[in-house]
């Protein structure tokens, strides 16, 4: 009987590593590693086995199971003026000049319109993060002619059939957009690229610029950050002391 | 036999004839209610035969010159050229980014990767290459009409030469003088 004993702990040691092992096999997230992930501009995007895309005018949608060969699946017209998409959890941002539609993708070969967030004409890019959007909204010649100031919106995503606007600010002339931590990184085109502090995620404060990196998408990852602009890409690491580091640089020529 | 009936009937004809000639001139009064002011400038498309157009190659890696939307799945950084490709870089060392290659692709703004396959658009048209070598993209498959494109320039506000299918593809818009009002408008 005593030799079972050592038997047994060990067996039970094996038995709870491989337990470990496979749930860490299964924790890909919203984001798998070899799906990717696009800046905020972004017409295409992928959620698991569905390639989403949007036209000025609509949703176009694909089953991708089969790589190589994607299958239409659904079209969904929408009003013109359609410029972004970006998926989170089970939902479709999608930005477009009067405003944001919100789709349920919980049946992603089928996606169904469950609200929309309108706001004056222009132009906008739109992230998510827990129960908040950010939003930018560009004034200017092609996207609002006739004046008005650019911002960063904050919109309450609590109940997504009355959508509220809980904060705005003025910008410059945002772009893109993008969110880690505590950090929503928006692009101010050739103003730069500014950061904001969102320990409030209800109410983005200004934190500093980097007004000589003209910044117009970016790609927000864990402690770095994917900036393209007109002077090229470039790439910097930042931790929780609001220090960055620039860590590579592919000028334009 | 010109009694004030009858003068007064002529008139009421001669006004309707007006009338009716008036409501049927097109309206080149200058800024006529709801068009947009014509300041002696629009924008005529910018076309290319669909064999240009759908053009495609695979070739040694480029600078960046007019850089677009970008797109990250590990290893790998695809930058997109505006209107005319996609870089691949490999990332591996973010400090130290390799440029691979560059798919030439007219009118592609858009970019997205899973596994080995890369998604890309081509005017209306949705391309998929194999990138299982990154090196050398293999163009798998082309979808057609992909994604719908429109016939307008994108702005609002201005006047622009109305697209003719017949003259190829629109990849483009530029803004030209042009000393009449041109028949579209948004």
């Amino acid at each position: 009987m005593k030799k079972l004993i050592p038997i047994l702990f060990i067996a039970l040691i094996v038995a709870g590593l491989m337990i470990l092992l496979a749930s860490c096999q299964q924790s890909g997230g919203d984001v798998s590693p070899q799906t990717g992930v696009g800046g905020s501009m972004a017409r295409f995007a992928i959620t698991g086995n569905t390639l989403y895309i949007v036209s000025k005018q609509s949703l176009e949608v694909y089953d991708i199971t089969n790589g190589g060969d994607p299958a239409k699946t659904v079209k969904k017209d929408l009003a013109v003026g359609i410029e972004t998409i970006f998926p989170y959890q089970d939902h479709l941002f999608i930005g477009a000049t009067s405003g944001m539609y919100i789709f349920d993708n919980k049946t992603p070969s089928n996606p169904v319109q469950i609200s929309q967030y309108s706001h004056v004409l222009s132009c906008d890019p739109v992230v998510a993060r827990g129960k908040y959007a950010y939003v930018t909204l560009r004034s200017g010649v092609a996207c609002r002619p006739n004046g008005g100031q650019s911002s960063l919106d904050v919109v309450d995503l609590s109940n997504l059939q009355s959508l509220k606007m809980v904060d705005t600010q003025r910008m410059v002339s945002p772009y893109g957009l993008g969110v880690s931590g505590n950090m929503l990184f928006v692009c101010e085109g050739d103003n730069g690229l500014k950061i904001m502090d969102l320990s409030n995620p209800a109410k983005p404060v200004f934190k500093t610029q980097f007004k000589d990196v003209p910044a117009y998408d970016v790609i927000a990852l864990d402690s770095s950050v994917v900036l393209t602009g007109n002077h090229g890409l470039f790439q910097y690491r930042f931790d929780n002391n609001d220090n960055m580091e620039l860590l590579s640089k592919i000028p334009v020529q | 036999m010109s009694s004030p009936k009858l003068i007064y009937m002529k008139s009421l004809l001669l006004l309707s004839v007006v009338f009716f000639a008036l409501a049927c001139t097109p309206e080149y009064s200058d800024d006529p209610a709801g068009k947009p002011f014509f300041d002696k400038t629009g924008y005529r498309p910018i076309y290319q035969s669909e064999s240009e157009i759908n053009n495609v190659l695979v070739g040694l890696p480029t600078a960046l010159s007019d850089p677009g939307k970008i797109y990250l799945r590990e290893p790998y950084l695809f930058i997109n050229e505006k209107g005319r490709g996609i870089h691949i870089f490999d990332n591996a060392d973010p400090r130290n980014p390799r440029n691979i290659s560059f798919i030439s692709i007219p009118a592609n703004f858009d970019i997205a990767v899973k596994d080995d396959w890369l998604y890309a658009d081509n005017a209306s048209d949705l391309l998929v290459y194999d990138i299982s070598d990154p090196k050398q993209p293999k163009l798998k498959k082309r979808i057609e009409d992909a994604i719908p494109l429109v016939n307008y320039p994108p702005y609002t506000n201005v006047y622009f030469e109305c697209v003719d299918a017949r003259k190829g593809i629109v990849m483009g818009w530029e803004k030209v003088d042009m000393p009449t009002r041109p028949g579209c408008y948004r």
